[in-house]
């Protein structure tokens, strides 16, 4: 899928400001940091889905995929598919 | 050899000084020697079981790289290879004892086996890494890695007794060696080692005394304030104990360069039932979570009932990962039913709420979760369900204040308590005292003066204990 890395990144810092109420800084840590757990990860998951019109299987993925901007934009071109 | 024996002192200095003294092109192979021998001091013919684990992993990584049609197969083969021998060692009996009834029942016959097989020394820390490690293999997280840095990953001397679970990608490059000596290896490893021994053989072992006495005491209803010593004390026992030996181990690893994950983060200020698992044994809770709670919820995107059943299932998981016995069961389970209650507070009440700063809600759930965690250390230590029953009725149900243990033993798990609730502020204390005065970094007092002061204790203790119990984790 070709992806806006920028729309991404975007939709990544609503999504945390959604799950935190806290602004995701540049190069910020999530779960390395305890800021958020799996569980989160998972709501993180959705919300992208939902912002981006796309699905992300979950199969290859673990948490630290989500550890911070860099790694979800590159997690999310890395695996997403086109939403059904 | 136990980690904190005069013996493990003797081999660890003497391997240091080997290892830094040899070129780079010897060091693996002297630090693989090092861990065989370290190994095979539990018993030479132990040495086959890592050995044989490492083949099997090493033979299906291959065949998972290779053969990309089947790899979902081969990947799925080795797990369950892995875990069966994990079982064979460590939960036939368990598996045995509690199919009997059941057999007898059905067939009126009464079953008996011989116990013979005992544990290999850190098999279940292994296999966890075994499984992690075909895992990433099939997700790509991990290339192609050779037999003999693979037998190194399994069999590394540091950690290959109860940890830090490590995982190849983390370990298997700094097993190269590739680094120049550096005198902070040194200081900062000493430093690690000797605070661990003495968390261990001073803090951990007094408890142990007393505990020891009081699970076995037959008293059939022990008073109520003798009930929350005990399991207080023995929460303490259990995380000096353990994070002790963890100290020893990332400190013997610093000796050599390498760096190990932390194992434990002040676990006993945890805000939340949650928060508890991310600072007790924390390389077993991201072993957990990475290859077990999130791989499962993933599926069905944390729905509300899947979850729960997963937390109590993963939860039962590693209360049985802590022993082939019911009461290790429960006790998972129990921290499941917590994770559960938490999990349902938070979807009602809003994700955070519990963790809101100065709220009275925080303050409860820091306490839930102390008195929680206590209580279950009960389920966890008790010989018996008898004894778990007649402790809870105790500090729950039937209030009685008598005291019947020595003063010693009230006096040092006040003391001890005291100094782990205040541990967070001294350490920020120590750290701004430092910083005041310019000592950030390696100062005289960090690298020179506190070693040789932990050291000097310790050795008097050492010198003088008979007691030398093994650390509670190597029984995993």
């Amino acid at each position: 899928m070709n992806l806006d890395s920028e729309a991404i990144r975007s939709a990544a810092r609503e999504a945390v400001l959604e799950i935190t109420s806290r602004a995701l800084k540049e190069g910020q840590k999530l779960v390395s940091s305890g800021l958020i757990d799996s569980l989160s990860i998972l709501r993180l998951i959705t919300l992208l889905e939902k912002k981006l019109q796309l699905s992300i299987p979950p199969e290859t993925l673990q948490p630290e995929d989500f550890d911070d901007l860099d790694l979800i934009v590159e997690t999310v071109k890395r695996v997403a598919v086109p939403a059904h | 050899m136990q980690l904190n024996s005069l013996s493990y002192l003797i081999f660890l200095s003497a391997a240091v000084v080997v290892y830094w003294l040899l070129p780079h092109r010897f060091r693996r192979g002297f630090v693989l020697a090092a861990s065989l021998v370290f190994y095979a001091t539990w018993g030479i013919a132990f040495v086959t079981v890592p050995v044989v684990v490492c083949l099997l992993v090493y033979a299906g990584s291959r065949l998972t790289l290779s053969d990309t049609g089947r790899a979902r197969l081969w990947m799925w083969l080795g797990i369950f290879c892995a875990t069966a021998i994990l079982v064979f060692f460590k939960y036939r009996e368990f598996l045995l004892l509690s199919m009997m009834p059941v057999a007898s029942w059905f067939t009126g016959h009464t079953y008996s086996f011989a116990r013979t097989v005992a544990l290999p020394m850190g098999i279940s820390f292994y296999t966890f890494e075994a499984i992690a490690f075909f895992t990433d293999i099939r997700q790509g997280r991990v290339k192609k890695v050779g037999f003999i840095d693979l037998l190194l990953f399994f069999l590394f001397w540091p950690n290959v007794m109860c940890g830090p679970i490590v995982r190849a990608r983390e370990l298997v490059p700094q097993l190269q060696f590739r680094f120049g000596f550096e005198p902070r290896f040194v200081f900062e490893g000493t430093d690690r080692v000797i605070w661990g021994l003495v968390q261990k053989n001073v803090v951990a072992n007094i408890l142990g005394i007393w505990v020891d006495k009081g699970f076995a005491a037959s008293t059939a209803a022990p008073s109520t304030v003798d009930s929350w010593f005990l399991a207080i004390a023995f929460g303490l026992q259990i995380y000096f104990d353990f994070a002790g030996y963890s100290n020893i181990a990332i400190g013997a690893a610093r000796l050599l360069g390498v760096t190990l994950p932390e194992n434990f983060r002040q676990p006993y200020h945890a805000a939340t039932p949650a928060d508890f698992w991310s600072r007790w044994h924390m390389t077993l809770s991201r072993w957990i979570r990475d290859y077990l709670f999130f791989p499962i919820n993933a599926k069905w995107k944390g729905a509300a009932f899947p979850l729960y059943l997963s937390m109590l299932g993963v939860m039962g998981l590693v209360g049985l990962w802590h022993g082939a016995g019911w009461n290790f069961i429960l006790w998972g389970l129990l921290h499941g039913a917590y994770l559960v209650l938490f999990r349902m507070y938070e979807a009602v009440k809003g994700e955070g709420a519990s963790v809101a700063p100065s709220s009275f809600t925080t303050a409860l759930w820091r306490v839930l979760t102390l008195i929680g965690v206590t209580t279950a250390w009960v389920l966890f230590r008790a010989p018996n369900l008898n004894k778990v029953s007649a402790i809870l009725t105790s500090m729950f149900a039937r209030h009685t204040m008598t005291a019947a243990y020595s003063q010693t033993f009230y006096l040092i798990t006040v003391a001890v308590a005291l100094f782990c609730a205040v541990e967070p502020l001294l350490m920020r204390t120590l750290a701004e005292i430092e910083e005041r005065a310019g000592l950030e970094g390696p100062s005289l007092f960090r690298i020179v003066g506190r070693p040789i002061a932990y050291f000097l204790g310790l050795l008097l203790f050492m010198l003088f204990d008979e007691h030398n119990a093994q650390f509670i984790y190597s029984q995993f």
